[in-house]
Order: structure tokens, then C-alpha cells, then sequence
């Protein structure tokens, strides 16, 4: 069972970013939904080599929504 | 999601037999935050680790006595290793952001079935050091 733990940040913002595992491999374009939050995927890349069953990847977002 | 395929998708636990994952679910204990509930609070003495299960937690840590948020994390994340580590005072406040459900590990349950079978002891502390690596990878990344 592959998981992506994926390290996010966000540009241009007061969020202060996250870790959260995927599915799957996250791709520019995508949108996840951080709580209450909206991100589309600016940038994404493999931060250390994979591990067992995990990937390593950062990602760089922007808010598209935050609800609260 | 039952509590095994939970800990499969949990980097602490990477790398465990069925067999092994069964010995440390058993000394797993579900507990359920509402949101804005606290988890554990900075400079507190801690005895418990969480694996967040469900929802979303936030990490904050004092700056001048102004809390500043560090890290959300989400499901399969862990929280509370640095005082298993050390058995120092919790180093940051951790809140729920949402209702959030977690497995609770008591220290020293958690210390004595790394001791009792020292390959889960080794793969899990291996696995911690990774873990706190990338955390601190991802610190010095959203700094930048």
C-alpha cells in the first residue's frame, strides 16, 4: 500500500502549512482540501527518496477557498 | 478504517509484520476531540503519543509568549514522540481543528513492547527519527 506524506506550504499566506499522507501522487493542477481550506497544487517534488511503502514529497499551494 | 490498516498508514509503524501491528493495536486507545479541544499543551509533562486518525490538528509553539501556528497535521501523523523521546515537557500545543478522533499510546506501554521485542523497537524508533527529520525538513521549507 503506497502512501505519498506529503509537506505542504502555502505561498502568499498566514496558513501555516502542513503534513498530511495521500493516495496518491500529488500533481500542479490539484486541488486538496485542508479543512475548511481549498489549495491547488503550484509545485510538486520529491523531497527525499522513497522509504518502505512511503513517498516524500513537498508541495507548494495557493488558497482557491477557505471557508472560516 | 479498522485500527490495523490505520497503523499500516502510519510512517512510525512502516515496515511491521501483521503480527507485530496486532501487538501494538493492542495498546492503542481511540479518543475523540471536538474541535478547538486540546491534545496537549506546551511545557506540560507528557505520557502519551497520538496517531491522528480522523481530522485535521494544528502544532503551535510560544514566540515571546505569542503562539504562532507551526504545522497542521493530518491523518496518519504523529504527535507527542518528542517527550517519549526525551521525556522533556511538551514542546508545542496541540489543538484540534476539527472533531478529530486519535489512537492514544501511553509512554511506557509503548516503551515496553519496544523493549519486550526489540524489532519492533528497532523499526518503530528508526522510523520515529525519520519522521521528526521530515517534520523538521518541512519547518525549514515553509521558513524559506
Amino acid at each position: 500500500m503506497a502512501i505519498w506524506k506529503v509537506s505542504y506550504v502555502v505561498k502568499s499566506s498566514e496558513l501555516p502549512g502542513g503534513i498530511i499522507n495521500l493516495d496518491h501522487t500529488p500533481e500542479p493542477g490539484e486541488i486538496l482540501q485542508i479543512g475548511d481550506t481549498h489549495l491547488e497544487i503550484l509545485e510538486a517534488f520529491e523531497l527525499i527518496p522513497a522509504r518502505g511503502d512511503f513517498h516524500y514529497i513537498h508541495a507548494t499551494c495557493k488558497v482557491i477557498e477557505q471557508t472560516e | 478504517m479498522d485500527i490495523n490498516q490505520l497503523l499500516q498508514s502510519v510512517e512510525l509503524f512502516d515496515g511491521l509484520s501483521g503480527k507485530d501491528l496486532d501487538e501494538v493495536a493492542a495498546i492503542c486507545k481511540q479518543r475523540k476531540y471536538n474541535a478547538g479541544e486540546i491534545l496537549a499543551k506546551e511545557g506540560e509533562v507528557g505520557s502519551e503519543l497520538f496517531v491522528v486518525s480522523e481530522g485535521l490538528v494544528e502544532v503551535t509553539v510560544e514566540e515571546f509568549t505569542v503562539p504562532r501556528v507551526v504545522v497542521n497535521l493530518g491523518a496518519g501523523q504523529i504527535v507527542g514522540e518528542m517527550s517519549l523521546v526525551d521525556r522533556g515537557p511538551r514542546s508545542a500545543t496541540v489543538r484540534a481543528i476539527h472533531d478529530t478522533v486519535v489512537q492514544v499510546i501511553q509512554h511506557d506501554e509503548f516503551k515496553d513492547l519496544c523493549e519486550r521485542n526489540t524489532g519492533i523497537g528497532y523499526l518503530v524508533m528508526s522510523n520515529m527519527a525519520a519522521d521528526l527529520s521530515f517534520k523538521l525538513r518541512h519547518r525549514n521549507l515553509s521558513e524559506e
